[in-house]
């Protein structure tokens, strides 16, 4: 489980954080839905430590992040994170090389099911396919936790429904994911948890399922009135 | 299997009923294998929890049965099976019958155009 | 392999084409240079004997015997070392800066490496070092080249030799980058070093807290250097040279220690990507 606990973050004097709290499962999609702002990423970066906060507290399986968590949690996020000379199989030995739980078993199933040519050099892939090696480079570890900054943000709309195809398939197995978007769209069906977050505050917290059972309301519904609240 | 959920109705009861109309129209044939829950939150593009939950409802009204480490298959109990018909078919006619009293039409010319509507169809 | 080797190795291999790009300019210019001057003098002391009829006795008094003093002094040898030296203070600041501007951010992967953050730091310290020495390392091996190829060119009657020795005591910038002791060498590179470290904790500290930290990195530095320097403001008249060099020699060890130390605070508490 990841714990998020009253966390503030200031960039100067905007509070882009405001005592934010939820928990996301493992075995479970969390999706943390913004309709503007920053605060998004910054949780997501808080996260994985790559952004301190001003306060509060961040746990992973009931520990403060360390090192050895990179093995157990990975972040995909908006932007490439292998440099631009490598091909792709220079950036998978990268991971290879440096992390115990690559599991280059999956790695090399996933460049199939993405379709991806391991000779390519990163800088000259289109950006839905730049997406793809990042969503790779993530997957193909044998982690508890996925983190997925904007999956489907400015990309075209096959590269969506093959990236959406990930979340039904076992490659998200029984992991906990949490993923960030703008806009729920395509992925109503596929998430279980939903964050709504404004203005770096928590408006509501709720299992999408459960809404729709117990309130017939859909995601968007529920977005609507808290959101125009 | 393709199919087009609503956003309002929870996905697995969306997913059991569609499960109970191709047991009922003989699409889904009693004893036959069905996806893994894994292969149907795939296939629908859906959760695979929901999927789970829609498993363990169907599992618990019947209608379908799991033997140790097998496939979960289809159940082949005939009267589970009919009492799924059954139900479609007073649900269907409970909807239409309240959305047609409203408009205050006799059964006569009901049946009639029922009748009429449903050869039209037949045929096409 | 651990992952601190892997880092220096993968540190060192994405400035390797730059760094032999720096390695063929530093032969190409330094041969050349060798054998320009030392055919110029050649010329013209064959057109002074030939056609002037001075004699070489006479030549000498006036041009001075040929040696690798002139070769050192020129600016085919000194051009690429200064360009050398030029590129590696500029990549002391590029090796960090690259990794969070560059169009495709790596620092997020570094910064997620499952590994103490202080790797990458002492990795990258640890690249801008090597990189050095095999710069130093090719200019010690090249001036015995430069040496033979000057004797090729130039008579014997017409050239003074010199050991590597006398050629760098008679220059005050290679005493610096060719030290004549490991003393020297150690008090040299390891001031070197010493600002590589304060200035990577610079660099640091402007990338924890942006704009306040370009002043914070300001006051570390200016900080660091102070307890270095402190003893020749305090203790001058006091130590004898020996003394000194002990002192200076803990006191580099201590900022080193802190750069490394408040580099390590400052990757794991307060960096952002």
């Amino acid at each position: 489980m990841i714990e998020i606990k009253e966390i503030t973050k200031k960039f100067g004097r905007k509070k882009v954080l405001n005592g934010v709290s939820f928990t996301a499962e493992k075995g479970e999609i969390t999706c943390i839905i913004g309709v503007n702002g920053v605060g998004k990423t910054t949780i997501l970066n808080a996260i994985m430590n790559l952004t301190p906060v001003n306060s509060g507290q961040i746990l992973i399986n009931g520990e403060k992040i360390h090192k050895g968590s990179y093995e157990n949690v990975t972040f995909i996020p908006d932007a490439m994170t292998m440099l631009p000379q490598m091909t792709i199989s220079q950036a998978m030995e990268f991971m290879q090389d440096f992390y115990n739980t690559w599991n280059q078993k999956r790695a090399s199933e996933i460049l199939g099911f993405f379709k991806l040519k391991e000779s390519d050099r990163i800088s000259e892939l289109s950006k839905g396919n730049k997406a793809k090696v990042n969503l790779l480079l993530g997957l193909a570890m044998d982690v508890d936790f996925i983190l997925m900054d904007e999956p489907f943000s400015g990309i075209d709309i096959f590269s969506r429904e093959q990236i959406a195809e990930v979340f039904t398939s076992h490659l998200i197995e029984d992991r906990g994911v949490i993923i960030t978007t703008h806009e729920i769209g395509d992925i109503e069906h596929l998430i279980d948890k939903v964050v709504l977050l404004d203005q770096g505050v928590v408006l509501k917290e709720f299992n999408s399922e459960e809404m729709r059972e117990t309130e017939g309301k859909s995601v968007v519904d529920v977005m609507r009135e808290v959101f125009k609240a | 299997m393709k199919m087009n959920f609503n956003k309002r109705d929870p996905v697995y009861t969306q997913v059991v009923r569609h499960f109970k109309e191709r047991m009922a129209t003989g699409m889904l044939e009693p004893g036959e294998e069905i996806p893994s829950r894994r292969e149907l939150a795939n296939q629908l593009k859906i959760n695979p929890n929901t999927a789970q939950r829609a498993y363990k409802e169907m599992e618990e009204q019947g209608l379908i049965y799991t033997e140790s480490n097998q496939p979960s298959k289809i159940t082949t109990n005939e009267k589970i099976l009919s009492s799924v018909r059954e139900e479609l078919i007073t649900e269907a006619i409970d909807m239409f019958v309240s959305s047609i009293r409203s408009i205050n039409v006799p059964l006569d010319e009901i049946i009639e155009l029922i009748t009429e509507k449903y050869e039209d169809e037949s045929n096409e | 392999m651990n992952r601190y080797i892997k880092l220096v190795n993968f540190e060192i291999s994405r400035f390797i084409k730059l760094y032999f790009v720096l390695i063929a300019i530093t032969v190409i210019s330094q041969v050349t240079g060798t054998i320009m001057i030392s055919s110029q003098y050649v010329n013209s002391a064959s057109e002074a004997i030939y056609q002037h009829g001075v004699s070489i006795e006479q030549f000498i008094t006036e041009r001075g015997l040929m040696s690798m003093f002139q070769v050192t002094a020129s600016l085919w040898f000194l051009g690429p070392i200064a360009l050398c030296i030029a590129a590696l203070i500029f990549y002391t600041f590029f090796i960090w800066y690259r990794d969070w501007f560059a169009k495709n951010t790596f620092i997020y992967r570094l910064l997620m490496l499952p590994t103490a953050r202080i790797n990458i730091y002492l990795a990258k310290a640890t690249s801008i070092f090597l990189l050095v020495l095999g710069l130093v390392a090719l200019q010690l091996f090249l001036i015995p080249l430069l040496s033979t190829i000057l004797k090729w060119i130039v008579p014997v009657d017409l050239r003074l030799d010199m050991s590597v020795t006398e050629l760098i005591d008679s220059f005050f910038y290679l005493q610096i980058i060719l030290p004549q002791s490991f003393v020297e060498f150690l008090i040299y590179y390891g001031i070197g070093f010493m600002v590589v470290f304060i200035v990577f904790t610079a660099i640091l500290f402007e990338r924890s807290f942006r704009l306040k930290g370009i002043l914070l990195g300001g006051v570390y530095g200016i900080l660091s250097i102070a307890i270095f320097t402190m003893p020749f403001f305090i203790f001058i008249d006091y130590l004898y040279p020996i003394e000194l060099l002990a002192v200076e020699t803990v006191l580099g060890l201590i900022v080193a220690a802190m750069s490394i130390w408040v580099s390590h605070y400052l990757l794991t508490k307060k960096v952002m990507v």
